[in-house]
């Protein structure tokens, strides 16, 4: 069964065009991710699923459930995790996890337990006390606890520190070994490429690339940055590199495929200091489509 | 190159921005209530015979006297002028004071925008008496359209109030919102919470009230009035025997207070309070059941504190009520006003058929706030956790809605039971079944007013709160500009306060009731199918 499916779906606010003719499908029972730069358009779809507000054209379905003209009966399948939250501030944390729980209406409470201890939250706490990674946290168990058949996820590790960023992506883990749909949206490309089968890459509000990872695999270059001892070589046409750039005797550069060809030519130049890492998502679409960005 | 003044002037220019356009609209309704009144006394006691009636019964009447101030010059204009709007306007102006402060300074801290305002080029002792001087922009904005009023009103020849007399008046209203405002900057770096400054500051203020009251309610307490702010200010009688002495206290207490609250904000770590709240009180679920429950949580504290105002003013309604029946006896213009409400009783009846107009008055504003409370639900992002679960738009906002319709019948009958139990203490001799009737009565246009905003919540949510509370205060401005204009039936007709006849003065038009409901009720409907069809939108 499908999970989630639009047809072109699009909303606008005023002249803006938040999101354009999203054509999307999601199996039951995957794990995809939703990429894009902030302003791409991944909460205003996500808004549009959740039917918190209206399509301009086009249509959402939830579990086959047109989520625009019957929210609620969509929603007893969904749960929903904010990047930026807001709760009540003068409830504490096991007083709102109480409250969600009995308006969603479905709740594992010994997940949920177990999700307070992973998660290290105090409980006992006023929200209002509570710092921004903490209202995280609360948001993040309060969506896990249900055990929804379909997870919608916009950003929700904002905040989370390295550890419980982990903590998280076993989460995400049990939930596809449970079967549940997860819909991550995310800008960082390293967490999705960890816990995501399929990716979906929104920009300025159009679909611009879909596909499991194996197929997306030009997308993962490196960047590279090199201090050099010597002349700087040629290194435009090296196989694979692209967008490089030379300040004395630092260079940048992006490298996709084998790395080794690159380090061939440089070797010669005798390397002092070298550094790669995966690129942002925002420099691959500089990389990929920035002639286009002002289009 | 940012400067250190330039980003300290910042959080002066902000909290001037939040401070001045409430300051200048309450200045408004302040300088109209003045002008109002002076016209309203010549319009209810037209004759020196009626004049004098009613000062020699007035007169050393200290019950009067313990709950609204002394009474002086009843038989002028200044006189009746002062004691008849002094002391609803230092009140008003005592708790616009206080919750301003607190916003500006505890509210912006609460809602993390303080912080910003640190990370830049100031400190956090500065930047507390930057919002101070903002406040003082405030103050002046009050100050200004109620002494413009003021003076164009007294300078006409039938008045006479004399302009510095007129001034003063205005700076003494003013003076109270200085006091508690500087009560609020206190309370707001002590308190964990700005719900806890206000509670704190409202504590402050009911101390005040009660040591003033004590003051007046017998010639041997008097000196106590110097124990309290507001005796102070009423020690001003800046229209009948002024002195500008008084203003020194208030002066230096208002210095001394925003010196402590600059020097308490320079030492406390910011989210810090001298009064912690508890963060980590025992859980209670008792009311989280479902979005109903949690509704019933969120609105108790305005409910309980709306209820307690509503009987306590019915109480003050029902004590004075034979009193001032029999002072009022014989005035034409009051019954003038009853006749043309549809009443035609006399005395305490007359009187209290008067007042409850006010007490609906008073239901609107609650009922306005419970509007308020809605949107900020939406504006906040907090209901996004609940439409994003198996809860339908219309049930929510049916759900508030009702809360609303219960603190309306609730609070409007308890008005009618707490002005008979006042009455009785006072062996007036007044129906249980005809007080609660009228309280009742008051109950429809609150109603219409509940209606018309969450018609507005529906289909201009951003404008939602201003138009609940516009339609509020026109209600009351209708009368006043009408009877001062003399324009005539049309304005008062735009007053849903006036489409009600004034029980228990007369008995209640309850078609009038119907129609008022019924279009209230219309207006809710068609604003619960708005708001199922819009997009959810944030402040």
């Amino acid at each position: 069964m499908t999970a989630i499916r639009t047809e072109n779906l699009s909303k606008s606010f005023g002249q803006t065009k938040a999101l354009v003719a999203l054509d999307l499908e999601v199996p039951e029972g995957e794990v995809i991710g939703y990429l894009g730069p902030n302003g791409s358009g991944k909460t205003t779809t996500i808004r549009l699923l959740l039917g918190l507000i209206r399509a301009t054209t086009g249509k959402a379905e939830i579990f086959g459930v047109d989520c625009q003209a019957d929210p609620v009966a969509a929603h007893r399948r969904v749960a929903y995790v904010p990047g930026e939250v807001s709760l009540w501030p003068s409830l504490t944390g096991a007083e709102t996890l109480h409250l969600l729980g009995r308006v969603q209406g479905t709740v594992d409470a010994a997940y949920r337990d177990l999700l307070v201890e992973r998660f290290e939250l105090d409980v006992t706490r006023r929200v209002r006390s509570y710092s921004k990674g903490n209202r995280q946290k609360l948001i993040l168990i309060a969506g896990l606890m249900t055990r929804a058949d379909l997870l919608l996820l916009d950003e929700p590790t904002s905040g989370l520190d390295p550890l419980m960023e982990r903590a998280f992506r076993e989460c995400i883990a049990e939930a596809r070994a449970q079967g549940q749909t997860v819909f991550l949206s995310s800008h960082i490309l390293s967490e999705v490429e960890a816990v995501c089968e399929r990716v979906a890459i929104l920009r300025a509000g159009r679909l611009v690339e879909s596909g499991n990872l194996k197929e997306m695999r030009h997308l993962s270059s490196l960047q590279v940055e090199a201090e050099l001892d010597g002349p700087v070589p040629e290194l435009s046409g090296i196989p694979g590199v692209s967008a490089v750039q030379v300040q004395g005797a630092h260079i940048s550069c992006q490298v996709t495929g084998s790395i080794e060809p690159l380090l061939a030519a440089l070797a010669g130049a005798g390397v002092r200091h070298l550094t790669s890492r995966e690129p942002s998502l925002e420099e691959l679409f500089l990389a990929h489509y920035g002639g286009e960005r002002d289009a | 190159m940012p400067s250190e003044a330039g980003a300290a002037r910042v959080v002066a220019v902000t909290t001037a921005r939040r401070a001045g356009v409430p300051g200048l609209l309450w200045g408004l309704v302040f300088g109209v209530t003045i002008a109002a009144t002076e016209q309203a006394y010549f319009s209810s006691f037209p004759t020196e015979a009626s004049r004098r009636a009613l000062a020699r019964s007035m007169q050393g009447n200290t019950g009067f006297e313990a709950v609204f101030g002394p009474i002086q010059g009843m038989d002028t204009v200044a006189g009746y002028t002062q004691y008849k709007s002094m002391f609803s306007l230092v009140i008003l102006a005592s708790i616009w004071g206080l919750l301003i402060a607190t916003r500006v300074s505890r509210g912006e801290e609460d809602n993390g925008r303080w912080g910003l305002f640190l990370s830049g080029l100031t400190t956090r002792a500065r930047a507390a008496a930057q919002a101070a001087v903002g406040l003082g922009a405030g103050l002046v904005a009050l100050w200004a359209p109620t002494a413009v009023i003021a003076v164009a009103s007294g300078s006409t020849s039938r008045v006479g109030i004399g302009v510095g007399d007129s001034l003063f008046f205005a700076t003494a209203v003013v003076a109270a919102a200085a006091v508690f405002m500087a009560v609020g900057l206190l309370v707001g770096q002590l308190a964990a919470t700005r719900h806890d400054a206000n509670v704190l500051g409202a504590a402050v203020l009911a101390a005040s009230y009660l040591i003033r009251m004590a003051a007046d309610s017998d010639s041997a307490l008097t000196r106590l009035r110097w124990l309290s702010p507001l005796g102070w200010i009423e020690e001003l009688h800046p229209l009948t025997n002024a002195s500008a002495l008084p203003l020194l206290p208030v002066v230096v207490l208002v210095a001394v207070l925003v010196g402590a609250a600059v020097a308490v904000a320079g030492r406390r770590d910011l989210g810090s309070s001298a009064f912690p709240g508890r963060d980590a009180p025992r859980p209670r679920t008792l009311l989280l059941g479902g979005q109903g429950g949690l509704t019933l949580r969120l609105t108790r504290p305005a409910i309980l504190a709306w209820t307690a105002a509503l009987g306590a003013t019915g109480v003050v309604f029902g004590l004075v009520a034979q009193a001032a029946g029999n002072a009022l006896q014989g005035s034409p213009g009051l019954e003038h006003v009853i006749e043309r409400l549809g009443g035609k009783s006399a005395g305490a009846v007359a009187y209290l058929g008067f007042v409850f107009v006010i007490a609906a008055g008073i239901v609107a504003i609650a009922i306005a706030g419970q509007v308020s409370a809605i949107r900020n639900e939406e504006a906040s992002g907090h209901l996004d956790n609940l439409l994003v679960r198996p809860v339908a738009r219309w049930r929510w906002l049916a759900v508030r809605l009702l809360v609303g319709l219960g603190l309306v019948v609730g609070g409007s009958v308890l008005v009618g039971l707490a002005a008979w139990l006042g009455a009785l203490s006072q062996s007036a001799d007044l129906g249980l079944g005809d007080l609660l009737e009228a309280g009742l009565n008051v109950a429809p246009p609150a109603l219409f007013v509940l209606g018309v905003g969450a018609l507005a919540f529906g289909l201009w949510p951003r404008g939602a709160i201003g138009v609940t509370y516009g339609l509020v205060v026109w209600s009351f401005l209708a009368e006043t500009i009408a009877s001062v204009t003399d324009s005539g039936h049309w304005l008062r007709s735009t007053s849903p306060l006036l489409h009600m006849t004034p029980a228990p003065a007369a008995s209640p038009d309850w078609t009038a009731a119907a129609l008022l409901v019924g279009l209230g009720l219309t207006a809710a409907l068609a604003g619960v199918a708005a708001f199922g069809r819009r997009d959810l939108q944030g402040a």
